[in-house]
C-alpha cells in the first residue's frame, strides 16, 4: 500500500495550502524527512518534509490548492507495483464553507415574560414617545401601549395622533408594484411618480430613455400596489425603499414627480451610494405650500366631469387634457377602496392643504449629481420652491410649462434627462 | 537494593529496574503522544496551536523521578512531557486536546491548559514564566502547612528574561522555601537563542543572585537530570531552600506549528536528533542489563498500543455542552451581570 | 481620503496594509523602530513584520527577549526621548504583563510632568478569539487601556483603517494602542498606496439606515454588516457604525445615528460588562439623544467567562451574525 502524502496544517486558521513545487520528480525515491514540496498558505511559504521513504508518484500539479489532512501525492515502496492514483487529491473549493454557526449563544436575548407587578405611578412609555406626547401636549396616560409589558413606543403616539381613517378601504399588505421596461442596457433609471398617478403616466417620457433599463414603482395605494396604513411620510418612504432595497440593484439613477419626487429625495438622502443621480420633477417637500383642493379634487372625483377640472389645473396648456385622457385617467380610478385610500394618505401628507414635511435639509445634503425641472405655472406647488436649492442642484425652469413637465414636454425633460444618465 | 559502585550512572544506583522501566515507557508515551497529536493537528482534527517537546522526554520524566503525588510541578506551554511524567492518564489528554468533556480540562483549556491537580500537576500554562511565582507559592503552602511536599517548577530559557522568573527565585530564596526551579534550555525561545536574549552563558549562574545552588546538566542524559533534580528536591525538602538545575536539551520540533524555522539550521537539528535522549535510555537500560533488547521493543510497543487506544477512546468521547459554556468561572453560581434588564 | 488616492489603491490583506505602513514609517523617518518578540526573521508571530527586518537590519527591527514589561518600559522611554518606538505585543494577552509601563508611565507621564514632555509610542495588540487558543491567547481586553486617561485607543476593522491608523497612530504626539483582531489578519480590502492618515477619533459609517443603530467595533463590524443585509430583506433599515476608535470615542456620530433611528445595539467581542457597550449606551442616556430612543438599548457581548478551547463553545460565547439579527428585530418588532 502506498503512504498517503497529505497537505499538513500548519497554521492555526489554515484550511487549505496551495502546492508551490516538488523537490523530487515522479518516480524518484525521497527518504524520510527530506524535503518533498513546497507550499504556500496564505500566511507564508513552508517546506514540507516527506512522511516516510518511498517513490514519488501521482504528485498534485503545482498550483493545486489541496485542502489540509487531504491527500497530494503517493509514496511507493521500492518494487511496489504503480497503479491509478488510489483517490482524487483533496481539491480545495474555491470559496471555503462558512463554519457552522453556534448551535446556540450563550445569551440570546430574551423576550422578557411578562410578570405581574404592582400597578405604576406613571406610564411606561419610551423617550420618544414622551417627547412626542408631550410636543403634542397630550397626557401619556391618553395612549394605549402595544410594546412589551404596554409599554407606549413612538408609534403608539403617531398613530393616536393621526389616526388614519379606517372608513372607506381595507388596509392591504404586500410589496409594492413593479413593472420594467423591456431593453436598454447600464444602470438602471427609476421612476416614482405623484400623488393621484400612477406608473403608466411615465409612457410620454420612457420613449426618451429607450437607451437605459426602465423600473417604475407604483407608490402605496396607487396602481397595482397595495393599499397600505401609511402614518406619516417616513412610512411612505420605508415602503419605497424598501422596494428598491429588494431590486437589489448595485445603482440606480432615480426621477421623481411631485410626491414622488419627495420619496425620491429621501431615498436618496438614505441610500447615497447608490443613486448615481437624481432628477427631482416639481416636487414636494420644499416648501409648505400645496393646492390642497385640487387634491381633494383628484380624489374624491367619482366620474369623469368631476375629475376633468382638476386635471387641467395639473398642466399650463388646459387643451392637453383631451375628454378622452379624462376618462382614461377615470378609468384608473374606478376603485372607490383606491380613492379612499388615496384620501387618507393626502390626510397624512398633506393635512389642511399643507405639505407635512421637509426635505431641504436633505436636499443640502444629497451629494450625487442633482437636478430639479419645474415649470413656472406649476398650479399645485410653487415653482418657487426650486429656489430653496443649494447651489450644487442645477435648476431647469420652464416658463410655459405647468405641473407635469414630464408629460407636458416629455422630450425638453427626456433631453435633459439623458444629458447625465 | 545493594550498594553500586559509583562508576554506575546514578539512576541505574538509585532506582529499581521496574522503575526505570517505566520511566522508559514514559519517555515513549510522552513521543508517541506527541506524535500522535501532531498527526491529528495535521490532518486538521485540532483547531489552536500546540508546541511539540519531541526531543526533550529524558528532562520531563528524570525531574520527576523522586516526586510523589503528594509533590506539585508547575508546568508550561511545552507540558505534554512533564504531564506524562507526573502520573497523567493520556486518553484524557487526548480527550482534552480534542475538545472533549471528558477531558482533564472538559474541554474548555486544550494543549495548553492541561492540568492534573488529583497528581500534583498544577497545570501547563500559556503565559511564559506565568508558573514561577505559582511554584513559589506552593512551596510557601507547603511549607506552612508542613505537608513536606516539593514543587518541581519547570520553565523554558526564555522564561528567565521576564520578571517573575526574578521575583519568584528571590522570595524562594529570602523564604527558604521547598521549590525546585528546573530550566528546560532548549537554545531558544521561540526564535530568539538564548545568545540573543540573554546576558548571562548559563542560566544556572543566575542562581548567584539569588544565593541558591545552580547547576547545569545534560539534559538528554536520564541519569544526570536525575541525579541533579533529585539533590535539589532531598537540599529542598530538608528545609535547606531552593535549586535551579537547568538542563541542556532541544525541540526537534518548530516552535509551533507554523514556524518555519528559519532562526536555525538543518545541521543543527539533524545534530540533536542524533542525540535523541529515548536512544540514550535504552543504552543505558541495556548496558546496564536493566532491560533486554528484545524488551526495548516491547517497550515501544506497548506505548503505541496504549497511545492507539487513548486516541480511539478519546475521540469518540462527548463535546461539551455549548449551555454550559460559562459554567466554572466561579466556585459558586453568582447573578449573572450581563442578563439584559 | 481624496480622489488621487483612491485611484492608486489595491487590494491588500489587513496585515500587510499594516506591514505596508511600518516600512512607509520606517523609510520616511530614522527615528522609527520597531520591537517586539520573534518580529526579526520569525516575521512575527502572526507574519505581521514579514521580512522588514531584511530592509531595515535588526538595529531597527528589534527582538527583544519574552520581556514584556521591560520591552513595553523600554519603547516608552525611547519616546520620550526622540524615538518613535512601535511596540509589538505577541498577543494582546502579554500586554498584561507590560500594564505597569502602559498605565502607570506612557498614559501619565505628560500629566505628571505639566505638560513637559510627550511619549509618543505606538503599541499593538492583536487580539480577540476564533483561533483555537484558548483562555490567555484569545482575550478582547482593549476595554481595560481605553478606562485609562493618557491612552488613545483604536480598533480598525478594515486594512484601509490598520493602516491609516497606524500612521495617523505614528504622527500623534501621545501613546496610542492598536487593537488587531487576528481574523482580521488575512482580510483583504482596497488600500490606497502611499503615506495617508485616517483620523483618530472619527466613526465610520459602514452602512446607512434608518430603523436601528448597530455600534460596533473590530470583527463585530462585518458580523453587523452581514446581519444588516439580512434584516434589510426583512425590511429592516440597520445603520452600521464602526467606531473605529474607542478612546476618545467619536460621541457625534454615534447620537445622531441614534436621533435617527431611535433604536441602538451595540455589539463587541470584550466581555459584556463593564466594557465598551456600557460607555455607547451611557453616553445616549446622558444626551440629548435619549428623548429620541424608542426601546430599550442593547449590548452584545463576550459572555461572562474567558475564552473556551473547544471550538463551539468558543463561538457560543461571543456574539455571532444571529445574535445581532435577533437583537434587531426584537427592538424593530417591538417586542424588546
Ligand atoms: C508572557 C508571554 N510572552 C510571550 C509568549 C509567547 N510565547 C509562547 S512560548 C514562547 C517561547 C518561550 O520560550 P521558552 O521559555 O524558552 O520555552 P520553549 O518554547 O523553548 O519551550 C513565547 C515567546 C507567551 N506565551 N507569554
Ligand atoms: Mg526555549
Amino acid at each position: 500500500m502506498p503512504v498517503e502524502v497529505i497537505m499538513p496544517k500548519v497554521d492555526m486558521d489554515m484550511a487549505s495550502g496551495k502546492i508551490m513545487s516538488w523537490h523530487v520528480a515522479v518516480g524518484q525515491p525521497v527518504a524520510k524527512g527530506d524535503p518533498l514540496f513546497d507550499i504556500e498558505t496564505d500566511k507564508a511559504a513552508m517546506e514540507v518534509e516527506s512522511p516516510a521513504d518511498g517513490m514519488l508518484y501521482h504528485p498534485a500539479p503545482e498550483g493545486t490548492e489541496i485542502q489540509i489532512g487531504q491527500p497530494c501525492a503517493w509514496l511507493y515502496a521500492e518494487g511496489e507495483e504503480v497503479g491509478d492514483q488510489p483517490a482524487a487529491f483533496g481539491a480545495a473549493a474555491a470559496e471555503p464553507a462558512p463554519p457552522p454557526e453556534p448551535v446556540a449563544a450563550v445569551e440570546p436575548v430574551r423576550e422578557l415574560a411578562f410578570t405581574a407587578e404592582p400597578a405604576l405611578e406613571k406610564p411606561r412609555a419610551t423617550p420618544r414617545a414622551r417627547r412626542l406626547a408631550s410636543e403634542a401636549g397630550r397626557d401619556l396616560t391618553s395612549f394605549v401601549g402595544t410594546g412589551p409589558r404596554g409599554r407606549v413606543q413612538a408609534d403608539d403616539v403617531l398613530q393616536a395622533l393621526a389616526p388614519a381613517p379606517s372608513a372607506g378601504f381595507t388596509a392591504e399588505t404586500g410589496p409594492l408594484s413593479i413593472t420594467r421596461s423591456k431593453g436598454g442596457e447600464g444602470t438602471p433609471i427609476v421612476l416614482i411618480h405623484g400623488f393621484a398617478s400612477d406608473a403608466t403616466s411615465w409612457a410620454p417620457l420612457e420613449t426618451h430613455l429607450r437607451h437605459r433599463p426602465v423600473i417604475r414603482i407604483d407608490l402605496p395605494s396607487h396602481g397595482k400596489s397595495p393599499k397600505l396604513r401609511i402614518r406619516c411620510f417616513a412610512d411612505l418612504v420605508k415602503e419605497v425603499r424598501a422596494a428598491v432595497d429588494d431590486l437589489h440593484l448595485d445603482a440606480a439613477h432615480l426621477v421623481g414627480h411631485s410626491l414622488g419626487g419627495a420619496v425620491a429625495l429621501a431615498l436618496a438622502d438614505t441610500r447615497p451610494r447608490k443613486i448615481a443621480s437624481l432628477t427631482l420633477i416639481a416636487p414636494g417637500g420644499l416648501g409648505p405650500e400645496i393646492d390642497g383642493a385640487a387634491l381633494t379634487g383628484l380624489c374624491n372625483a367619482t366620474r369623469v366631469e368631476s375629475l376633468a377640472p382638476w386635471l387641467r389645473r395639473l398642466a399650463a396648456d388646459e387643451s392637453l387634457i383631451t375628454d378622452g385622457y379624462a376618462r382614461l385617467a377615470m378609468a384608473s380610478r374606478n376603485d372607490p377602496a383606491l380613492r379612499h385610500a388615496q384620501a387618507a394618505l393626502a390626510d397624512v401628507l398633506f393635512p389642511d392643504g399643507t405639505q407635512a414635511f421637509d426635505l431641504r435639509a436633505a436636499l443640502d445634503r444629497v451629494d450625487m449629481p442633482t437636478r430639479i425641472i419645474w415649470g413656472k405655472r406649476d398650479a399645485i406647488i410653487p415653482w418657487s420652491h426650486a429656489l430653496r436649492a443649494p447651489g450644487k442642484v442645477a435648476l431647469h425652469l420652464f416658463d410655459g410649462l405647468g405641473h407635469m413637465p414630464q408629460i407636458e414636454a416629455p422630450d425638453e425633460v427626456g433631453k435633459i434627462i439623458r444629458s447625465l444618465v | 537494593m545493594p550498594e553500586l559502585p559509583d562508576n554506575v550512572p546514578y539512576a541505574i544506583r538509585t532506582y529499581s529496574p521496574e522503575r526505570l522501566r517505566d520511566a522508559f515507557l514514559k519517555m515513549h508515551l510522552i513521543r508517541k503522544f506527541e506524535e500522535g497529536a501532531e498527526n491529528s493537528y495535521t490532518r486538521g482534527l485540532i483547531h489552536g496551536t500546540m508546541h511539540l517537546s519531541i526531543g526533550q522526554e529524558a528532562s520531563a520524566v528524570g525531574a520527576c523521578m523522586s516526586l510523589t503525588d503528594e509533590d506539585k510541578i508547575t508546568s508550561t506551554h511545552r507540558g505534554h512531557g512533564h504531564c506524562v511524567a507526573k502520573g497523567a492518564d493520556v486518553e484524557k489528554m487526548f480527550a482534552e486536546f480534542f475538545g472533549k468533556e471528558t477531558g482533564y480540562c472538559k474541554g474548555r483549556g486544550g494543549s495548553m491548559h492541561i492540568a492534573d491537580p488529583s497528581k500534583g500537576n498544577l497545570g501547563a500554562n500559556g503565559i511564559v514564566g506565568g508558573g514561577l511565582p505559582i511554584a513559589v507559592g506552593a512551596a510557601l503552602s507547603a511549607k506552612r502547612l508542613g505537608t513536606g511536599a516539593v514543587t518541581v517548577c519547570f520553565f523554558g530559557d526564555g522564561a528567565n528574561n521576564e520578571g517573575a522568573f526574578h521575583e519568584a527565585l528571590n522570595m524562594a530564596a529570602v523564604w527558604k522555601l521547598p521549590v525546585v526551579f528546573v530550566c528546560e534550555n532548549n537554545k531558544y525561545g521561540m526564535s530568539t537563542s538564548i545568545e540573543r536574549s540573554t546576558a548571562v552563558k548559563r542560566i544556572s549562574d543566575r542562581a548567584a543572585a539569588y544565593a541558591m545552588p545552580g547547576v547545569t546538566v545534560d539534559g538528554n542524559d536520564f541519569s544526570a537530570v536525575t541525579e541533579a533534580v533529585d539533590q535539589a528536591v532531598a537540599h529542598a525538602r530538608a528545609g535547606e531552600g531552593p535549586g535551579l538545575v537547568e538542563t541542556l536539551t532541544y525541540r526537534w520540533r518548530g516552535h509551533s506549528k507554523s514556524d518555519r524555522n528559519r532562526y536555525r539550521t538543518k545541521e543543527e537539528i539533524a545534530d540533536w536528533q542524533s542525540r535523541d535522549p529515548i536512544v540514550a535510555m535504552a543504552r543505558l537500560l541495556v548496558d546496564h542489563h536493566i532491560v533486554s533488547e528484545d524488551e526495548i521493543a516491547a517497550v515501544e510497543a506497548e506505548a503505541t498500543t496504549i497511545i492507539e487506544n487513548a486516541i480511539a477512546a478519546a475521540s469518540a468521547a462527548p463535546d461539551p455542552k455549548v449551555e454550559e459554556a460559562t459554567r466554572d468561572v466561579y466556585t459558586a453560581l453568582i447573578l449573572d451581570e450581563g442578563t439584559p434588564a | 481620503m481624496n480622489a488621487q488616492t483612491e485611484t492608486n489603491s489595491r487590494e491588500l490583506t489587513y496585515s500587510e496594509a499594516i506591514r505596508e505602513a511600518m516600512d512607509i514609517a520606517l523609510g520616511n523617518d530614522e527615528r522609527v523602530i520597531l520591537m517586539g518578540e520573534d518580529i526579526g526573521v520569525y516575521g512575527g508571530a502572526f507574519g505581521v513584520t514579514g521580512d522588514l527586518v531584511e530592509k531595515y537590519g535588526t538595529d531597527r527591527v528589534m527582538d527583544t527577549p519574552i520581556s514584556e514589561l521591560g520591552g513595553a518600559g523600554v519603547a516608552v522611554g525611547a519616546a520620550l526621548t526622540g524615538l518613535r518606538p512601535i511596540f509589538e505585543f505577541q498577543f494582546s494577552d502579554f500586554a498584561t504583563l507590560g500594564m505597569e509601563q502602559i498605565v502607570n508611565q506612557a498614559a501619565k507621564l505628560r500629566f505628571m510632568l505639566g505638560g513637559a514632555v510627550s511619549v509618543p509610542v505606538v503599541m499593538r495588540f492583536p487580539a480577540g478569539s476564533g483561533t483555537g487558543a484558548a483562555a490567555q491567547h484569545s482575550q478582547s481586553l482593549e476595554a481595560w487601556t481605553a478606562h485609562v486617561p493618557g491612552l488613545k485607543v483604536v480598533q480598525p476593522s478594515t486594512p484601509e483603517d490598520a493602516k491609516g491608523l497606524l500612521l495617523a497612530a505614528l504622527e500623534d504626539p501621545d501613546p496610542v494602542m492598536i487593537y488587531e483582531h487576528k481574523l482580521l489578519y488575512k482580510m483583504k480590502g482596497p488600500v490606497p498606496a502611499g503615506h495617508y492618515t485616517t483620523p483618530i477619533g472619527k466613526a465610520a459609517i459602514r452602512r446607512e439606515g434608518r430603523d436601528v443603530s448597530i455600534v460596533a467595533t473590530a470583527i463585530m463590524v462585518h458580523k453587523a454588516l452581514e446581519a444588516a443585509e439580512t434584516l434589510a430583506r426583512e425590511g429592516i433599515d440597520a445603520e452600521v457604525i464602526d467606531l473605529r476608535t474607542i478612546r476618545p470615542i467619536d460621541r457625534d456620530t454615534v447620537l445622531a445615528s441614534v436621533r435617527k433611528t431611535g433604536r441602538l445595539i451595540c455589539v463587541y467581542e470584550g466581555v459584556k460588562t463593564l466594557g465598551v457597550g456600557a460607555e455607547v449606551s451611557a453616553m445616549v442616556a446622558e444626551s440629548d439623544a435619549f428623548d429620541f430612543l424608542d426601546a430599550p438599548i442593547v449590548r452584545l457581548g463576550g459572555a461572562e467567562c474567558p475564552i473556551p478551547y473547544n471550538p463551539q463553545l468558543e463561538k457560543a460565547v461571543v456574539p455571532q451574525v444571529p445574535d445581532i439579527l435577533d437583537a434587531a428585530r426584537g427592538l424593530t418588532k417591538g417586542r424588546i
